[in-house]
């Protein structure tokens, strides 16, 4: 754009009349005065930080609520609509139309997502519109819902124009597509379709692996089934086998028993006989001391106590008769307290 | 289920791991049936949330929302 203003000269005698345009300043207007204002705000919010904010958020793989920015008439919301289905995607959408195109638009916008973004439901935003000029798209580079989403703690989405478009809000959103079906794509990153069939491999794995896992060991379970009644028939055998033992014993107990009272019977009747031995004994000794008793009323001492002698030859057999007197010639006289010798004199 | 997952994400990611270490075959049966209860959770919780999205798309206005939002705090409230 160039400010100035016409001039004119009209003549002289040695020069022609001139009509002249003077320009006093010059500088770039249309896309390349925007362009030049954008990039020094991309310059700035780079430097700010404010591109990675978006980034770090987590975005779920399977929101159940998704707000959406756009035009309430456009190709960009039927798009969307149609991504969303091709994902199998049934959630809620909450629609935040706004303008998407005039000088009201970037507060709208910046409204509508701050909106969205205060509901607690909502998991993801997209904002979307269909391509077009520079200044079409120009609210989409304002500061302020720049800012505004780079410090929003809900994703946002940005879909605005086409693929060659770029506008500042691609830039500090979470994640930039170039169509509202691929922002579709990017709102709701799992296919729901695939997502069952690989929960239903999944199921079948766990069950193959459950049951697996089981089959696999079921030798070792039977086994391990089988080893109470092993244990148990052990033990009946062992119990069996004590059985006898004690059946045994118990016979050998009484067969003991027996013996033993046959042995108390023995050692009782023994006592009793060496009890009977004893009386009789005791009877014997008595009538042997009376035997004694008598025998010893017969003995020679007694008698000779009575003041008898006893006539011995001298080789000590008793003389009994004068004749074995008469031939001993000499005797000895037993006393009861000594013995005397005697010469035989004479014969009668 | 001992611990709802944090997100479906979290589960599937949890969900891949025990069939990684299924697949191993490392795991005593013990493990692989500990596994394989926790597996099946996992894969009731993720149906129960794909589920969630798939009665159809459904579309609201932001300010029906909000009023949504409204009437049931209010009932919730009352």
């Amino acid at each position: 754009m160039i400010a100035g203003g016409p001039d004119y000269y009209p003549g002289g005698g040695q020069a022609s009349p001139s009509f002249s345009f003077r320009a006093t300043h010059v500088r770039l207007a249309g896309e390349g005065d925007l362009l030049a204002r954008l990039e020094a705000l991309r310059k700035q919010l780079k430097a700010e930080g404010l591109f990675q904010l978006q980034g770090q958020l987590r975005r779920p793989a399977l929101p159940k609520t998704i707000g959406v920015v756009t035009a309430e008439s456009g190709a960009a919301r039927r798009d969307l609509l149609a991504g969303l289905e091709r994902r199998g995607w049934g959630g809620t959408v909450v629609w935040a139309f706004a303008p998407v195109q005039d000088r009201h638009a970037a507060p709208a916008i910046t409204a509508a997502i701050q909106d969205l973004a205060a509901q607690p439901q909502v998991e993801a935003i997209v904002v979307t519109r269909g391509g077009g000029s520079l200044a079409d798209l120009w609210a989409f580079c304002d500061e302020t819902l720049c800012r505004t989403v780079a410090m929003l703690r809900v994703p946002v989405v940005s879909a605005v124009g086409h693929e060659r478009d770029s506008t500042l809000i691609d830039d500090v959103a979470a994640i930039a597509c170039s169509t509202p079906t691929h922002a579709a794509e990017a709102a709701v990153p799992l296919d729901c379709g695939t997502a069952r069939l690989g929960l239903e491999r999944a199921a079948a794995v766990l069950s193959r692996a459950a049951e697996g896992a089981v089959r696999a060991r079921t030798p070792h379970l039977v086994a391990l089934a089988r080893g109470p009644a092993r244990a148990l028939r052990r033990e009946r055998l062992a119990l069996n086998q004590k059985t006898r033992e004690i059946r045994a014993a118990s016979e050998r107990g009484i067969a003991g028993r027996l013996g033993f009272q046959r042995r108390v019977a023995g050692v009782v009747l023994e006592r009793a006989a060496r009890r009977a031995a004893g009386a009789e004994m005791e009877r014997r000794r008595a009538a042997l001391h009376r035997a004694e008793v008598a025998l010893r009323a017969h003995e020679p001492e007694r008698t000779l106590e009575r003041g008898y002698a006893l006539v011995e030859d001298r080789q000590g057999e008793p003389v009994t008769d004068v004749s074995a007197a008469s031939a001993a010639e000499r005797v000895k006289l037993r006393f009861a307290d000594g013995t005397v010798g005697a010469r035989i004199e004479e014969n009668r | 289920m001992s611990e709802k997952p944090e997100s479906y994400e979290a589960a599937v990611e949890r969900l891949e791991q025990i069939i990684d270490r299924l697949d191993s075959g490392q795991a005593g049966l013990r493990e692989t049936l500990e596994l394989c209860g926790e597996g099946r959770d996992l894969v009731t919780y993720c149906t129960a949330e794909l589920d969630a999205v798939g009665e159809g798309l459904k579309e609201l206005k932001l300010d029906e929302l909000a009023a949504n939002l409204a009437a049931s705090t209010e009932a919730g409230g009352a």
